[in-house]
């Protein structure tokens, strides 16, 4: 009965006035930010710190968390209409989302993606009331020997993201791994690949490289064809998604939940690792996996829902043990103790009111941007009407507004741009970035972890099969490596290949 | 002719009055730019926010905090070194990493250029254990290290960072040998200390005496004297190992701008130091606050840049 005690102590909190307008103003922020490429969460919370210092603390707080939620909704927007992810975790949602906008489905994708996010979000809400402190307890026990077993599973599932030929799959993972090289070493502090350029020196931005690969190449394909019409070539039949798409989607959206939930809780790359691994997942038990990247919905609402449930559970690291689990949770953190708010075991029994305030203020938010966002898709869906020879110079200039701001500097802008011509190379020899992204955002964990766990245990390679979780997830990624060898699976993969872009 | 040059003369007249009158006095002008050389969320990020309001209304200017993160530091240095000497662009600098960079490789930026305007915080580099782990002092852990070398892990927030350069300075102060395991910040230190995955970790006092202490134990600072913030943690002069290190951070400017400007600014930052109301804010920060002027902070730096030099022509802290 406590639980049921504390949520309700929660709402009465988070239904006051205040706290609902504040919610409501974090909700729309984040939208907007994440409709609006590479301008991401962290940046816009840096901005508005100061200004929180007037507001009473759980206020401020409600409106910082709603703004990191509400970017996650809005940034897929942008990966379904024009191909653009403005984050590592929607970098999946372009995959399938965009092929189903080609395909005059762009309403029932977002939607989708609006409904799972909110499905998921509320399991994930619900989780961190009942579970948080156990789970987040469990993901202390992930050290450098089990984030290295886990990287390697990610990286057998990047092959199986691509549904192109699997040699060109592994190709682009190598070329991902060689660009996650460059910059300072973490372990001795030698540079690597920087040519010197003090610019690189700590590594190529995700932004710089997704915005380049998805978005300026897309342009670039798009404006080889001469017409001045909008991005999609068929008719948009309905907004809203058929019965046939619920009965496909639902399924994926409750397993991504569940995988979100619980890779959401591990610091460190969990949300990109959720989306990644929900599209795999999808993949691998569809009866038509051919149909991946070709417009499945089930490629939108698995890591849709992984993404936002990855993104609500990233707080409980943060709300029960203090550890921030990424640059935005860091910035909370920032915002918590500037208030006088130590986060840690001790939140929940000496400010319950805050503590489960500020939970059931997610679940509020998450029903605002449901509200917000489903009447905006007839928008956005209008917005692809518009003739390209309007959108892509907008496209542009966000794209470069969104690459620069990430660390202020042109150069990141020009990279981008070279990315671009490297994307647009890419897509003419069929190979897919996917991978390469996923190859990029893994190379560096894989390898930091590795030396990390080998520096622990001395030079003992046994570690990784020593610990349970380790020898779990190497066992899991030997079952998947068999199963991509198995001839079956690798026919159909093939003849996904050779019917690939008719 | 003359009417030509008599246009040309209002002319010209009439652009200086204006760009006279555009111009006003220091720091009227435009905004201050501030720059942090780290991310957003970072704490020197979180500091310069919680004294931005302060600064503007000790200033009567506005101020406009703009991250430029990367290369330790150096791509904020290098901007600042090549910024207009007007007195509208500072930089925050921290050392030790300010001062190691210039030992450990050859910079884009000539340090000389760069003065410091006023020193702001002091925070001590301590090590800490997991609450419940058996090391209870800094000579249980230099013991264990004794006992089986290499196998007491010190995890830093990266290569070159006070809490390595401590970790080199105690190997070699107490004759033991500790394995370095670098992580990219503070949070990741923190994490693999609550896993159980490293022996010790290396937090500043700010990064742990506002926080929560149910989970951590502090074992020593590093400091000249115990810290005001952790009064209860001794350092490591009281249990016997002469060993000091800490992160200051402060504002710079460029050398050649006017020191008037510099004097100015100076005092600002020194009365919003000394302002009950930020030091209530500081204090929820566990800041430790520890105001010198810049050239009060720049006499310190040549004795600890020699200090460096030693370690890393002893010991290259990369390779």
């Amino acid at each position: 009965m406590e639980f049921f005690d504390s949520l309700i102590l929660g709402f009465s909190t988070a239904v006051t006035p205040t706290n609902l307008l504040f919610c409501l103003i974090g909700a729309l922020l984040g939208t907007l930010i994440g409709v609006l490429p590479g301008i991401g969460p962290t940046a816009t919370l840096a901005i508005l710190l100061p200004i929180t210092f007037f507001l009473p603390p759980l206020a401020a707080l409600i409106m910082l968390a709603g703004i990191f939620y509400g970017a996650q909704y809005g940034g897929s927007t942008t990966a379904i209409l024009v191909n653009l992810p403005g984050e590592a975790s929607s970098v999946v949602t372009a995959l399938d989302g965009y092929q189903m906008a080609k395909q005059g489905r762009a309403g029932a994708a977002l939607a989708i993606a609006a409904l799972g996010s909110f499905f998921a979000g509320t399991v994930a809400t619900i989780g961190l009331a009942i579970a948080g402190p156990t789970l987040a307890g469990f993901a202390l026990s992930f050290g450098p020997a089990e984030y290295f077993s886990l990287t390697i599973f990610g990286l057998l599932c990047a092959t199986v993201l691509a549904s192109g030929s699997v040699i060109k799959a592994i190709g682009m993972i190598g070329i991902g791994l060689l660009l996650g090289w460059v910059g300072t070493d973490v372990n001795s502090g030698s540079e690597r690949l920087t040519f010197g350029a003090v610019e690189l020196f700590d590594g190529i931005e995700f932004v710089v490289i997704a915005v380049g690969l998805f978005g300026i190449s897309e342009i670039i394909v798009n404006l080889e064809s001469p017409e001045s019409r909008g991005l999609i070539a068929s008719k948009i039949t309905r907004l809203w998604p058929t019965r046939e798409d619920f009965r496909q989607a639902w399924p994926a959206v409750i397993r991504g939940t569940a995988l979100g939930t619980f890779l959401g809780i591990l610091p460190g790359g969990g949300a990109t690792l959720s989306a990644f691994s929900a599209y795999t997942l999808e993949k691998k038990v569809s009866r038509n996996p051919q149909e991946f990247g070709r417009g499945a919905i089930q490629g939108v609402a698995g890591p849709e829902a992984a993404n936002n449930a990855g993104a609500q559970s990233s707080f409980i690291p943060l709300l029960t043990l203090g550890i921030p689990s990424n640059a935005v949770m860091a910035m909370l953190l920032g915002a918590m103790t500037i208030h006088g708010i130590t986060p840690g075991p001790s939140v929940m029994h000496n400010q319950p009111d805050l503590f489960w305030g500020l939970i059931a203020s997610m679940w509020i938010g998450n029903l605002m941007l449901l509200v917000i966002n489903l009447p905006l898709i007839g928008l956005w869906v209008k917005l692809l009407t518009v003739p390209y020879r309007l959108l892509y110079p907008a496209i542009l200039l966000f794209c470069c507004v969104g690459v620069y701001s990430v660390s202020n500097r042109a150069f990141d802008v020009a990279l981008a741009v070279g990315f671009g011509f490297l994307g647009y190379l890419f897509r003419k020899a069929k190979c897919e970035p996917g991978p390469l992204l996923l190859g990029f955002v893994l190379g560096p964990l894989l390898e930091t972890n590795l030396r990390r766990a080998m520096l622990i245990s001395q030079g003992s390679p046994s570690v990784f099969i020593e610990r349970p979780i380790s020898l779990a997830l190497l066992i899991a990624s030997a079952a998947l490596f068999v199963l991509l060898l198995v001839p079956a699976i690798r026919k159909t993969r093939e003849d996904a290949f050779v019917e690939e872009e008719a | 002719m003359l009417r030509f040059l008599k246009t040309f003369c209002i002319g010209t007249l009439a652009i200086g009055a204006t760009a006279g009158v555009a111009h006003a006095e220091w720091p009227k002008d435009r905004p201050i730019e501030i720059v942090v050389a780290f991310a957003p969320g970072g704490s020197t990020d979180v500091m310069a926010r919680a004294m931005q309001p302060f600064l503007e209304k000790e200033l009567g200017a506005k101020t406009v905090i703009v991250n430029k993160p990367g290369a330790s530091g150096e791509i904020a240095y290098t901007y600042l070194s090549q910024a207009k000497p007007d007195g509208y662009t500072f930089s925050f600098i921290n050392t030790p990493g300010y001062l190691s960079m210039q030992v450990q490789r050859k910079l884009r930026y000539d340090p000389k250029s760069i003065q410091a305007v006023a020193r702001i915080v002091d925070d001590p580099t301590a090590y800490v254990v997991k609450a419940d782990s058996p090391i209870k002092s800094l000579k249980d852990l230099v013991d264990q290290a004794k006992a089986k070398p290499g196998s007491v892990s010190v995890g830093s927030s990266g290569v070159g960072t006070d809490d390595h350069l401590a970790m080199i300075l105690l190997g070699s102060a107490a004759g033991v040998s500790l394995t370095h395991v670098p992580f990219p910040g503070a949070g990741e230190t923190r994490t693999a200390l609550l896993g159980g995955h490293i022996t010790t970790g290396g937090l500043n006092v700010s990064e742990f005496a506002a926080g929560d202490l149910s989970t951590i134990r502090p074992l020593v600072t590093f400091g000249d004297k115990r810290s005001p913030e952790a009064p209860d943690v001794p350092t490591a002069k009281e249990q016997g190992i002469e060993v000091f290190m800490s992160s200051e951070r402060g504002l710079a400017a460029r050398r050649d701008v006017p020191a008037d400007i510099r004097t100015k600014f100076s005092a600002a930052v020194k009365k919003v130091v000394e302002s009950p109301e930020f030091k209530e804010e500081a204090k929820k920060l566990a800041l430790p606050l520890a105001y010198l002027s810049g050239e009060e902070w720049e006499q310190q730096m040549p004795k600890r840049l020699q200090s460096f030099q030693d370690i890393w022509d002893k010991t290259p802290w990369v390779q």
